[in-house]
């Protein structure tokens, strides 16, 4: 049971990263119809903008380290947005896959340039301490990386439900046309999304980067994969399924890990895809017609 | 006729496909004008060029005699004060009938006045009150159409555009509907409608054009036009 108790904490640290990531991914593609191949790797850049304001500057703190993360996985979001993402939006899906594509392609073998192929130490900018909370024991960086997670993802779900951009943000999800026609200005709030799920991804990379300790080029490989997959269980229809499926995903694979082998850990979100799109295809909460 | 929009040769192709050839026609303040047409005529086309959401081939558009429709942006001509009631309804189903309404409201200026008249509208639609916080896409289609009148009028536009008003709703409800049309113009709004219940939309117009094939073939006083036979070529698409 102590067993049980420990992997369902382990995987609720991990599954709330994957939900940041996989909300990035949801709101591109629920709202502008994009699927952004190069959002794991504005994560990836956010996490080394975070590394170099850490080690370069090691006094600025966990705070201002994550600053940094937001503002360089925000920039690369923005120069995206602006170069590849809107002059290609509106044609084929085809056409911005590839190009976001292309743009991860370049960010991974441009950082394996700078910083080299293999991982490097991400700078442990909090103490290492384990907390007990009942049976179950917590690094101070997992908890932090799970509360930093949890209050994104609230932060987003507020922005969506409960503000007036919010709802527009719904509103172009749904029926894109009919908003512009009662003066949602899409191209902007297309944008400004874009701008958020980057913005969320740098804040994540630097939390992953101080849970584990490293930082690598390819980083965005596996999370990028996994928050796609968790896109496509969920359905596109509601973000905080996309949420809650991440973090099952995250738990299911911390029990396989602690229960049956942790080299079968990355093949469960392949399962669980399998399985639910074999009965359910448009995801578990249902998707819009495109 | 001081014309508060004007359009001027429209054109309109999806691709290589022509829909809308050669299309001019006008509306003045305070008037309600009809665009009668089959399925496939190139109604929904017409409308959806006045709105921005498509770029005709040729023509021009104007909105009181000066602003050029054709240069901005459908959230720039919503802005200009012109608002939408789109061909069947195009709710957002999953949103609640009271933020449908609030995004009728949205961008504009002065939020109390959007409260006000989202106050109005409730009043006005009694059974959209009571389902202000229901799942938009949950309502029976003849509440779905109030919504979408409803959404259209939050922004207190001075020209509504109406694609297909009646279409699909029970006799009872189509009544409802006309009778709605009659008391928006009568607040001051004009109204272009797309139909294709020609009786009844010919009894609230003051004018009808006759859309055959993209083309306009007919046009005059609404009662006129009741009394041509031309109106019936166009909806049983035979010969005089
Ligand atoms: N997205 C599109 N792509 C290609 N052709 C289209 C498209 N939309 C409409 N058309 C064609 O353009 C012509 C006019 O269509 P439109 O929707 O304007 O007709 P309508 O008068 O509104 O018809 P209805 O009464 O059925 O709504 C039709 O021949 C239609 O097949
Ligand atoms: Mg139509």
């Amino acid at each position: 049971m102590d067993l049980f108790l420990q992997q369902v904490a382990n995987g609720l640290v991990i599954g709330s990263t994957y939900a940041v990531v996989a909300i990035g991914f949801a709101l591109a593609f629920t709202v502008l119809r994009v699927i952004n191949f190069a959002h794991p790797d504005i994560f990836m850049v956010g996490m080394f903008t975070g590394l170099v304001a850490a080690t370069q500057y090691p006094v600025v703190g966990v705070g201002l380290v994550m600053l940094a993360g937001m503002l360089g996985a925000g920039a690369v979001g923005f120069v995206l947005e602006r170069t590849v993402i809107a002059p290609l939006r509106g044609r084929d899906v085809l056409m911005t896959l590839i190009g976001t594509l292309g743009v991860a392609i370049m960010l991974q073998n441009g950082m394996a340039l700078i910083a080299g192929p293999d991982p490097v130490a991400f700078p442990s900018l909090l103490p290492r301490r384990s907390i007990d909370i009942g049976p179950v024991a917590l690094t101070l960086r997992q908890i932090a990386n799970f509360a930093i997670c949890l209050l994104l993802l609230a932060l987003v779900s507020f922005y969506v439900r409960g503000t007036s951009y919010g709802r527009a943000t719904r509103a172009i999800a749904e029926r894109p046309d009919v908003a512009a026609a009662f003066g949602v200005n899409v191209g902007r709030i297309c944008q400004f999304t874009i701008l958020l799920a980057s913005l969320m991804a740098g804040a994540a990379a630097v939390s992953v980067g101080m849970l584990y300790g490293s930082a690598s080029a390819f980083v965005g490989l596996l999370y990028g994969l996994k928050a796609f997959i968790c896109m496509l269980v969920a359905g596109n229809r509601y973000f905080e399924g996309v949420m809650v499926v991440a973090i099952a995903i995250g738990i299911i694979e911390a029990l396989v890990t602690g229960y049956l082998s942790s080299s079968l850990r990355d093949a469960v979100a392949f399962f669980v895809m399998i399985g639910v799109l074999y009965y359910r295809p448009n995801g578990l909460f249902g998707s819009y017609s495109s | 006729m001081s014309a508060l929009l004007e359009v001027e040769d429209l054109a309109v192709s999806y691709g290589a496909v022509p829909a809308v050839e050669g299309v001019s026609l006008a509306i003045a303040a305070g008037e309600i004008r009809v665009i009668l047409g089959a399925n496939g005529a190139g109604k929904t086309t017409i409308i959806k060029s006045l709105l921005g959401l498509l770029r005709p081939r040729r023509g021009a558009i104007r909105f009181e005699g000066k602003t050029d429709l054709l240069r901005l942006k459908p959230h720039e001509i919503h802005r200009l004060g012109v608002a939408w009631v789109p061909e069947g309804r195009q709710l957002w189903n999953t949103l609640t009938v009271m933020d449908n309404l609030r995004l009728g409201g949205f961008g504009q200026k002065d939020d109390t006045r959007v409260e006000r008249q989202i106050r109005l509208m409730l009043e006005r639609f009694p059974r959209l009150g009571e389902r202000q916080d229901q799942i938009a896409g949950s309502l029976s289609g003849g509440e779905q159409q109030m919504v979408a009148i409803a959404r259209a009028l939050i922004s207190q536009p001075r020209l509504l555009l109406m694609d297909e008003p009646s279409l699909g709703l029970a006799p009872l409800v189509v009544r409802d509907v006309f009778q709605l049309v009659r008391e928006i113009n009568a607040a001051g709004i004009a109204v272009l409608m797309v139909e294709q219940n020609a009786r009844q939309a010919l009894k609230v117009a003051d004018w009808a054009y006759l859309l055959a094939t993209g083309r306009i073939v007919e046009s005059g006083p609404a009662a006129e036009i009741a009394g041509k036979e031309s109106v019936q070529v166009v909806f049983l698409g035979g010969h005089a």
